[in-house]
């Protein structure tokens, strides 16, 4: 029997023995990384919620079920939507590691230094987060973000059930339930949770204290009741000592040798019946990695990702060998400051760890920024962010793209387009990220080439799975193509969201009015002061259904989205005035002097009282020095045009033994915001 | 409140069963009696009844899928919906009268389950064969009873299973494409097989076609594409994997029909491209550069070309029930530009247009015959697809619409009926090609789209007579047909039910709906395949592709079906005749 009387008072004392200081270090350490988390990755955790979806309906719990590892999942997604308010989000994730950490101290009886191994638990999690970068897009795994945590916590609660199981239970009891209950992890738990609920069985398989029955069934005596006594007693308070002799050591280890083989018996057997019994959409190579996301992107693997996975591994086993020798020499043998010492480096480690994998990269920052600035329609804070100069790195073609359409809806394309820095530096990623997979939804989306955003909507939602960013656009796209009912279909859907809802309820209202989406309609309903859209709605709207005037064809873009763009564009021909813009925008960006000329005849008939743009004047009087095709003699230019070009021709003049490379450089200070410069010196500006 | 679903009034009360030890004790029983009387009283509260007073609505309440007045077969599942409604209603009844009976369900939702369907549907044949239905709607605290609606059961049985592709509306991208099968007389669907078993991140599987013999659910095919690639033949027990390419063929098998007896299976083989719509709502065109047809016997693994034009584009056969012809369409063009065929084909689109052509094929020497034009479609300025005979060999379905093949794309498609009977062989006259942007300027405003150019252009040319006018053995199916697209489509073996795909509910997911047919050429307005939870439908991603009528369920599990995928695919040897 227990002592019941003294256990209270043994348990009261060990955990102040301790613990309490170093779990206050943990918590420290959950602050700051709390703190880190909702500042520098404010934006990628925003984003994440964009792509992701958390739907409470059976269908969707259904969907995810398909594959082994759907519950992890479909708590991971419910738990990133959190995220739509960073703080709030990063503060239940901070939480529940928390809560993992204290729960680690108790089952393995951690005490003083070794208490704070538990952080490494964390920090591991981290990583998972923070290394993910251009993975936010290419994930497969639903939920991706936040199933390790998920994965961890289930691992841990079976964990503690097991430590319950071996305090509460009677010897003998305990060591059969904790067979039920590992074989019972494994068989539930592999469906829910994947390869978290294998991870977990291998745990209970070595968590220290664990008993094995499978010795009892040999007819050992490792552990009769009142040997089992002197281990509660070690495992409460690790005061009072059990004598350890080799032979009693040697019968445990066989006893638990045979549990551990039964757990690797379990492991490997139970994905394999799932297999034939249930899961019959899962590739069998998958069956043991299922819930792990996948660094897999074509023929690559990205092995350097599966570290944090590797670190969760190690950390536990850390953890276990601690427990363990605790459990088998009665003590901690080592010295306290040796044990602290350890504890620290050991922390540091992870520390160093975590930030060598922290994804950074400036320019996937202000992609994210970007991208969040366009969806609130706010045009200025793009070109704040396409200004800002604190790396050196040049932007990726889709910041260029981003930015050029900010400059377009504020009208200042035409005078501003080259005062930013140009580039096509890649995405940052290990494999070739595509434009129509980060950005290109957005940018087809405001560019009216709705049929191309649903498209790869489309495509991604197949590939990758739904999201919110993708049924939003669906959305937009349906109702500016006329699509009503299946416009209904996705706003329905976004209103089942746990944050969406608003936004939803927005778009759902344009739904009644069909005609605002006629552009002569709207154009006259606000030229009679009652414009059919609200002011959002006109924003955002009517400059798009501006850009939509153009016939229909059959066309495909190779995944090339800028190149799509001012291909078709400059080769549109629209009376429309934004759109008619828009051709001679992209036959300057694209250097056609064929096609530029007759556009910007009709932009200037079009815009008769209208001042010339710097940069058409600046094409225009290049154009016409370069070949006579057209008479320029006539044309008002501007003095600073005309001198610039012929500072421009002076210095060329000056620089000629110099490599165009060469010259880019010394050019670019003077010239670095002309189209000349742009003309002459701004080449290869590859698209992906 | 929705009353218990039939599974959970299934399942026996194994606590009643059991002596209840609480119940020796006095105070203990009390409690439970006490219990007992609470819930049966919440129970009686919360069982909806019929509003005493209420006001006569003069609409049809607003359900979702709309089973307003359809015929269904008397073994269909349980026909659940939704009623939509405005934020003001506040609480819902629905009473179901059939005979003498009645019963009163309450909510939004509208799920009697399978067993008081069963009693509904087994009143309804014992007296008029109706089902009567009356919503009643509480709004501003006063009922209202909206116009009441009949579902009429008909004593046409229908096969008890479908089998269908899931796949989403996508365009180039595919990751999981299952081949399912549903029970019509319950809500279950089960997978027979889903392409992700084999598939991984680099190696992809697409999934297509699938067909059984004369409804038999032993003798099916499909094509798996890609990855492991190859045609999956079940036929009784055994089951393999075929490459059906060959040197002197397009293509491995595509679309495919089975002869209704016999091992032999009729394939197009195509060569085909996908082109994307930049304004269109019909967002995709898919279009074959070069189509015919193969013979394929299954026990002799041979394949031999039945048509080699290389002018003509022969897709879609159909074997008929009595094994004498198989139907096909056929597109003729020759080649005019300088560009790649499939250039030309892209920016000639609207042009290309399918007729109608049988080949009679003789059983005793297995060869085919001369074709013959069964109807000239181009000649309306029409394309027809999926030619689908009744089993009794009297009627002929198809899909006609503007142009093209792909007509799940296309919103001009609309099913047509054939009377077999009436229907002759013509003589093939010149093809005449409308060219598809001939309107006088001004008569549709700029923003007019393709499809309302398309429609005015046609108008145009019927009121000048340029139009070859329907064939009275021919007719537009109106009672199913929508303004969007109607396609896909299967007899079932007693030929009294129609599937076939719709996206009549939102214009982009296709659903399968069924129709009864009474025999002679008409059919009974449409319902939509029910679905335990109404709403299934509104959320689903997924279309469903190629909805086809069983006799059963396909019991091969998918796990085999991967097992032998997995394994190289066995050459069939071409055979020139």
């Amino acid at each position: 029997m227990k002592d019941t009387k003294t256990k209270p008072t043994s348990r009261l004392s060990s955990w102040s023995e301790g613990r309490w200081g170093w779990l206050i270090v943990n918590i420290g350490l959950l602050a700051v990384i709390g703190f880190k988390l909702a500042t520098q990755e404010k934006e990628l955790l925003l984003r994440a919620q964009e792509l992701n979806l958390w739907l409470p309906t059976s269908l969707y719990w259904k969907t995810l079920m398909q594959y082994p590892g759907g519950a992890a999942s479909w708590f991971a997604t419910y738990l990133t939507q959190y995220f739509y308010y960073p703080w709030l989000g990063v503060s239940i994730l901070c939480g529940l590691w928390l809560i993992i950490c204290a729960l680690l101290v108790w089952i393995f009886r951690l005490k003083g230094p070794w208490v704070a191994l538990t952080a490494l638990i964390p920090l591991a999690l981290l990583a998972c987060i923070t290394q993910t970068g251009y993975w936010i897009y290419y994930q497969k795994l639903q939920g991706h973000l936040l199933v390790p945590t998920i994965g961890i916590l289930f691992a841990v609660l079976c964990l503690v059930v097991q430590r319950f199981l071996n305090d509460y239970l009677p010897a003998k009891a305990a060591r059969w339930s904790g067979l039920v209950w590992m074989t019972l992890v494994c068989i539930v738990g592999y469906p829910l949770f994947g390869a978290w609920a294998l991870g977990t069985t291998g745990l209970l398989a070595i968590l220290p204290g664990s008993h094995s029955a499978l010795a009892d069934l040999e007819g050992s005596s490792v552990s009769s009741s009142r040997e089992r006594k002197g281990a509660n007693r070690f495992h409460d308070g690790g005061t009072s000592s059990t004598k350890v002799t080799a032979p009693s050591l040697i019968r445990r280890a066989g006893g638990e040798s045979l549990r551990i083989l039964f757990a690797l018996i379990l492991v490997a057997a139970i994905p394999q019946i799932y297999y034939q019994q249930l899961f019959e959409m899962t590739e069998r190579g998958f069956l043991y990695v299922a819930a792990m996301p996948s660094f897999r992107y074509g023929k690559d693997i990205f092995t350097e990702y599966r570290l944090p996975y590797y670190a969760l591994i190690l950390a536990f086993l850390i953890i276990t060998i601690v427990g363990w020798m605790r459990s088998v020499f009665a003590a901690d043998i080592l010295r306290p400051w040796l044990r602290a010492l350890i504890a620290v480096i050991l922390l540091f480690a992870a520390i160093i760890g975590v930030r060598a994998s922290w994804y950074r990269d400036a320019n996937f920052q202000k992609e994210l920024a970007m991208n969040r600035a366009i969806e609130e329609l706010d045009w200025e804070r793009v070109l704040t962010v396409a200004r800002d100069a604190s790396s050196t790195v040049k932007p990726t073609r889709q910041m260029v793209m981003y930015k050029n359409l900010a400059l377009f809806r504020l009208g200042r394309a035409a005078n501003e387009m080259f005062f930013y820095p140009e580039g096509a530096v890649q995405q940052n990623a290990p494999w070739k990220a595509r434009i129509t997979q980060i950005g290109g939804k957005l940018i087809y989306y405001h560019y009216g080439k709705e049929n191309f955003c649903y498209r790869w909507c489309m495509e991604d939602g197949v590939e990758f799975g739904w999201k919110v960013e993708t049924l939003k656009f669906m959305a937009r796209t349906s109702i500016l193509n006329h699509e009503w009912t299946v416009a209904r279909k996705y706003l329905d859907l976004l209103k089942k969201t746990t944050f969406h809802r608003a936004w939803a309820e927005r778009y759902e209202r344009y739904l009644a009015t069909p005609e605002a989406f006629d552009l002569q309609k709207l154009e006259a309903s606000a030229k009679s002061g009652k414009p059919l859209l609200d002011e959002a709605g006109m924003k955002e709207f009517e400059p798009i259904l501006h850009l939509m005037t153009y016939p229909d064809r059959l066309d495909g873009d190779n995944t090339l989205v800028e190149m799509y763009l001012l291909q078709t564009f400059a080769r549109g021909n629209g009376d429309d005035p934004l759109f008619q813009e828009m051709t001679l925008l992209c036959a300057l960006i694209m250097k056609d002097i064929d096609l530029f000329w007759p556009r910007f005849m009709k932009f200037a008939s079009m815009h008769p009282d209208l001042h010339m743009p710097l940069h058409y004047q600046e094409a225009a009087y290049l154009y016409g020095h370069l070949e006579n095709k057209v008479d320029i003699s006539h044309m008002p230019f501007d003095q600073n045009v005309r001198d610039t070009y012929d500072r421009f021709m002076k210095f060329n003049e000056q620089c000629g033994p110099m490599s165009e490379a060469q010259k880019a450089i010394a050019f670019y200070p003077q010239f670095g915001n002309t189209f000349y410069y742009f003309y002459f010196l701004v080449r290869n500006q590859k698209t992906n | 409140m929705t009353l218990p679903s039939y599974k959970s009034l299934k399942k026996p009360d194994k606590s009643l069963k059991k002596p209840d030890k609480s119940l020796k004790e006095p105070g203990k029983s009390l409690k439970k009696v006490l219990y007992v009387a609470i819930l049966s009283q919440l129970i009686i509260s919360c069982t909806p009844s019929v509003p005493s007073q209420y006001v006569e609505a003069d609409d049809l309440p607003n359900i979702y899928p709309d089973y307003i007045d359809v015929t269904v077969p008397q073994n269909i599942a349980p026909l659940h919906f939704h009623i939509d409604h405005d934020s003001l209603a506040t609480d819902f009844v629905t009473r179901f009268i059939a005979g003498s009976d009645q019963w009163t369900l309450g909510g939004e939702d509208v799920r009697p389950g399978l067993k008081k369907w069963h009693q509904m549907v087994a009143s309804a044949l014992s007296s008029d064969g109706k089902i009567s239905i009356e919503v009643f709607i509480k709004q501003a605290k006063a009922w209202q009873r909206m116009k009441p609606f009949t579902i009429t059961v008909s004593k046409d049985s229908i096969d008890p299973y479908i089998s269908y592709r899931l796949i989403s509306p996508s365009y180039v991208t595919y990751e999981d494409l299952t081949l399912n099968q549903r029970c019509l007389e319950d809500f279950d669907e089960s997978l027979i097989y889903g392409n992700m078993i084999n598939s991984d991140e680099e190696n992809g599987q697409c999934i297509n076609c699938h067909h059984a013999q004369w409804y038999n659910p032993e003798r099916i095919q499909f094509h798996v594409r890609q990855y492991l690639g190859g045609t999956v033949i079940a036929y009784d027990g055994k089951l393999q994997k075929i490459n059906l390419k060959t040197d002197s063929t397009i293509s491995a098998g595509v679309y495919p029909t089975w002869h209704p007896r016999q091992p032999w299976i009729v394939y197009s083989t195509n060569n085909t491209g996908q082109s994307f719509h930049t304004r269109d709502v019909q967002k995709i065109e898919v279009q074959d550069t070069k189509s015919n047809l193969i013979f394929y016997d299954l026990e002799a693994n041979t394949v031999t070309p039945i048509t080699r034009d290389t002018t003509d584009f022969d897709c879609f056969p159909f074997w008929s029930p009595d094994g004498k012809y198989v139907y096909y369409v056929s597109a003729h063009w020759e080649k005019r530009d300088t560009v790649q065929m499939d250039f030309e084909l892209i920016k000639n689109y609207k042009e290309v247009q399918y007729n109608l052509y049988r080949i009679p094929f003789d059983e005793a020497s297995c060869s085919f015959g001369q074709r013959e034009l069964i109807y000239d479609a181009v000649a309306r300025n029409r394309s027809v697809t999926l030619p689908r005979v009744s089993p009794d060999g009297r009627w002929l379905m198809f899909t006609e619409a503007q142009y093209g093949i792909f007509h799940i794309w296309h919103t001009t498609a609309d099913l047509f009926l054939m009377d077999l009977t009436q229907a002759e062989a013509l003589e093939p006259t010149p093809i005449q090609r409308y060219s598809p942007n001939l309107l006088p300027e001004g008569l549709l405003p700029e923003s007019a789209n393709n499809i309302q150019r398309d429609a005015a252009a046609d108008s145009l040319r019927e009121a000048q007579g340029k139009l070859t006018p329907l064939p009275a053995y021919l007719r537009n199916i109106t009672e199913l047909n929508t303004p969007e697209v109607e396609s896909y489509h299967a007899w079932s073996s007693n030929g009294h039910w129609v599937i076939f795909s719709s996206r009549r509910d939102d214009g982009n997911f296709t659903r399968p709906f069924i129709a009864h047919h009474d025999g002679n050429g008409h059919f009974s307005r449409p319902f939509e395949l029910p679905q335990d939870n109404p709403q299934y439908h509104r959320q689903f991603m997924r279309s469903y592709n190629v909805p086809e009528f069983l006799s059963g369920p396909v019991t091969i599990r998918p796990q085999d079906f991967a097992a032998v995928i997995k394994k190289d695919a066995t050459p069939a040897q071409l055979k020139m005749k």
